[in-house]
């Protein structure tokens, strides 16, 4: 037979259980809307059985902790595709800026400067002696000059803006890594210790996953903890040590990110807003400017050539109508043009001033292909398709990740997140024991005020 | 199997997507393009670059065709009326060599004959649109001008050029014929022809008077050919402004299909975005106040 003590004992015992869990239950109710927040579930254990002469008493039961209920594995696909997604995001924003230029939409863009010039010779061809329409080829190769040149600064602004991404998301980056270093020194003494660290585990997940929106990492779980490096290998959190990326400026006037050994990264940076930063700033918008300042060239050598052929109003032989830089990289952003009378165009092909015959000649520069194999129009049409499907490539990648992230954080939800009605229910479980164990508790009291009575007058 | 219990960002990005869909639909409604910018369908918007060039190069054209068509009309109801004129000057040449006219009668037809020279000149001077018709490519100054030490009395002051304006991609019109080859070339002179006329008249020669009038006739006959020139400009140019028509209905077309849309579908398609928008509203707010906690009455 076991004592009535004994029963008390196992009573306080679920009491301070219960409570423990009624406690678990209104945390995760009061975190439900955490972003982050990883559900905990309360661990009952039976406490070791007592035999005695008498029999085999129970022991009661202990709360023997809180469990986070998380899945590490989905985490880690979670930050992939989440720094996937925001690469291709962080090009996307900057394709959809630069299509603008490249729009016939609101005017102003080379094609429309490219026809207006084509229709302004050609009318000059009619009427080859007006100065009017000799005004109006200087006033359309005006436009198509600065058609290109806003075109180029429209891109080299938009490299200009992913290089100062670049510097902003690395300070970024190293902010996190610090809280992420020190996070990981609180998780692992707590271990230590036999603590579920749930809570910082939670705010650590929450950081890294801001980490991998900002740079695409890899990380590995050792006896010394996490580590967190680059998808090239390059450190950035070890344990609780955390290192810091650096920017420099480089050779080309860009921030080159250095890791902590001083050795250029850059290039090896991939997913995130940084690895999406840096695609756009080196690979794909050099190769449009590129394609822009030949286009650039090979037509002002082409018109200028065909200016040469003929001779202006005054009988002369004609100059050059658009200047450019001699830098090929400068192109497009200095072209200009370089008469301002308009007698100068050359549409003589004898030297008398109504003759139109070069006009045929400058026309042609239009059709026939450049060096390049392309007409202008048909250059400037491919860089067109280029813009318009880099952007819409991204835009449609951005739109399947966020479709595999959305499944990936539905199966997360089903594991980790707080459901209200499974913690109403758990409420009502956790109420209905506390009552039962309160009512051992009173049961005692009632039994042993019997027992202490026992062969007094008072009675029962 | 445990179900993901917050449904917020699932119904959200439901909600995003159908209004994106919605700005879609009503973007192509209200504007009639498919393609606003190039993501929208790149390969289209590539071929319009051709397209809005093409376009602006057929309306310059049509707009060459009605300019050419003018100085060309111009320049052959000059020479029409040089024609009549020579006509008059033939006439008038056959009845100055009738040997019984009297002088005074001759002296009278050389007046008309240089009335009609100078009208003649004058033609042969002709300014459209402030550049002389019939001067080559030297064309801002007047081609004929009176010479007394040139034997048909003018100097020309043009040249032997010719101007090609261009009214199709492939396609350039003479717009003008030298008045060196109408009026004044080596086989035939009209202008010196009508000159000794004048002068053959005047000094009653009538040999010369028949030999003048026989130039002249010929070089009726020269004119009336070189007429044809223009002729067949203006039956070309017409020809092309059918042409030029039908290609910009064909570009116009092109562009609708490259980039327009078709305004059935537009609006089926908006009607359509305009359901699923309001019932992914409406799924949103039945679904999220709905919990166990509603339905638990509570404590006493």
């Amino acid at each position: 037979m076991s004592s009535i003590n004994a029963s008390l004992s196992i009573g306080m015992q679920a009491l301070e259980a219960t409570q423990g869990a009624l406690s678990a239950t209104s945390n995760n109710i009061a975190n439900a809307d955490t972003p982050g927040y990883t559900r905990e579930v309360a661990q009952f254990s039976e406490n070791q059985e007592s035999v005695s002469s008498s029999g085999v008493n129970g022991g009661g039961v202990t709360l023997s902790g809180l469990q986070s209920v998380r899945d590490e594995l989905l985490n880690l696909q979670i930050q992939q595709q989440t720094s996937l997604q925001s690469s291709v995001d962080t090009q996307s924003s900057t394709l959809q800026q630069l299509q603008s230029y490249f729009s016939s939409t609101g005017g102003g863009d080379i094609a429309t400067a490219l026809s207006s010039f084509s229709t302004n010779l050609s009318q000059l061809s009619a009427t080859p002696a007006d100065s009017g329409a000799r005004q109006g080829v200087l006033s359309s190769a005006q436009d198509l000059a600065n058609a290109f040149n806003n075109t180029s600064s429209g891109l080299t602004s938009a490299q200009s803006d992913a290089d100062g991404q670049v510097t902003q998301t690395v300070a970024q980056i190293n902010t996190l890594t610090s809280q992420i270093a020190q996070l990981n020194g609180q998780l692992s003494q707590m271990t230590a210790t036999g603590e579920d660290g749930g809570t910082v585990q939670d705010q650590r997940d929450e950081l890294v996953q801001q980490l991998s929106t900002l740079t695409g990492v890899a990380i590995t779980q050792s006896s010394s903890g996490e580590t967190i490096t680059t998808g090239n290998g390059s450190p950035l959190v070890m344990g609780n040590q955390s290192f810091t990326l650096q920017t420099a400026t480089g050779t080309n006037g860009m921030q080159q990110v250095l890791n902590s050994t001083g050795a250029n990264i850059t290039s090896s940076l991939q997913g995130g807003q940084l690895g999406g930063a840096i695609q756009i700033r080196d690979q794909v918008i050099p190769g449009f400017l590129s394609q822009l300042n030949t286009l650039a060239s090979q037509l002002t050598a082409s018109v200028n050539a065909a200016q040469a052929k003929g001779f202006d109003s005054n009988g002369n032989a004609g100059q050059d109508l658009f200047s450019i830089s001699t830098n090929p990289s400068n192109a497009a952003a200095t072209m200009s043009v370089a008469l301002t009378n308009p007698a100068l165009v050359a549409a003589s092909s004898d030297g008398s001033a109504g003759s139109n015959g070069n006009l045929a000649n400058l026309s042609a520069t239009l059709t026939n292909s450049l060096p390049s194999g392309q007409t202008p129009a048909a250059a400037f049409a491919s860089l067109v398709f280029q813009v318009g499907n880099s952007a819409s490539n991204a835009t449609a990648q951005s739109t399947a990740i966020g479709l595999n992230l959305q499944q990936l954080t539905d199966q997360q939800g089903s594991i980790s997140a707080v459901n209200t009605n499974e913690e109403a229910t758990n409420l009502m479980r956790y109420q209905t024991a506390y009552e039962a164990a309160a009512r051992i508790i009173s049961t005692i009291q009632q039994l042993s005020t019997v027992t202490l009575n026992m062969g007094t007058s008072g009675g029962y | 199997m445990r179900i993901n219990p917050n449904m917020v960002p699932d119904m959200l990005s439901a909600i995003q997507q159908s209004q994106s869909t919605l700005q879609t639909a009503l973007q192509q409604v209200s504007t009639g393009k498919s393609v606003i910018v190039p993501s929208d369908n790149p390969s289209a918007s590539a071929d319009m670059v051709q397209n809005t060039i093409e376009t602006a190069d057929v309306d310059q054209y049509t707009q060459n065709v009605s300019s050419v068509l003018s100085t060309v009309q111009t320049a052959d109801s000059a020479l029409s009326s040089v024609v009549s004129s020579l006509t008059q000057a033939v006439s008038l040449g056959i009845e100055g060599a009738n040997g019984s006219d009297s002088a005074s009668n001759q002296q009278a037809i050389a007046t008309q004959v240089k009335g009609i020279l100078s009208s003649v000149v004058s033609q042969a001077n002709l300014s459209y649109q402030g550049s002389y018709v019939f001067g080559g490519t030297a064309s801002t100054q007047p081609p004929y001008t009176a010479d007394s030490t040139s034997p048909s009395g003018y100097t020309y002051n043009g040249n032997n050029g010719v101007n090609s304006v261009p009214v199709g991609d492939h396609m350039s019109v003479q717009v003008n014929v030298p008045g060196s080859q109408i009026f004044s070339n080596s086989s035939t002179d009209v202008l010196g022809s009508l000159s000794s006329l004048v002068t053959a008249l005047q000094s009653g020669n009538t040999a010369a008077i028949s030999t003048a009038t026989t130039n002249i006739s010929a070089a009726l006959n020269y004119v009336s050919q070189q007429r044809v020139i223009y002729g067949n400009t203006e039956s070309q140019l017409n020809a092309q402004t059918t042409y030029l028509q039908q290609d910009t209905v064909n570009l116009a077309s092109q562009a609708t299909s490259l980039v327009g849309v078709d305004m059935a579908t537009a609006a089926t398609n908006l009607t359509q975005a305009e359901t699923a928008n309001s019932a992914a509203l409406a799924a949103a707010s039945k679904v999220v106040p709905l919990t166990l906690l509603s339905y638990l009455s509570t404590p006493s």
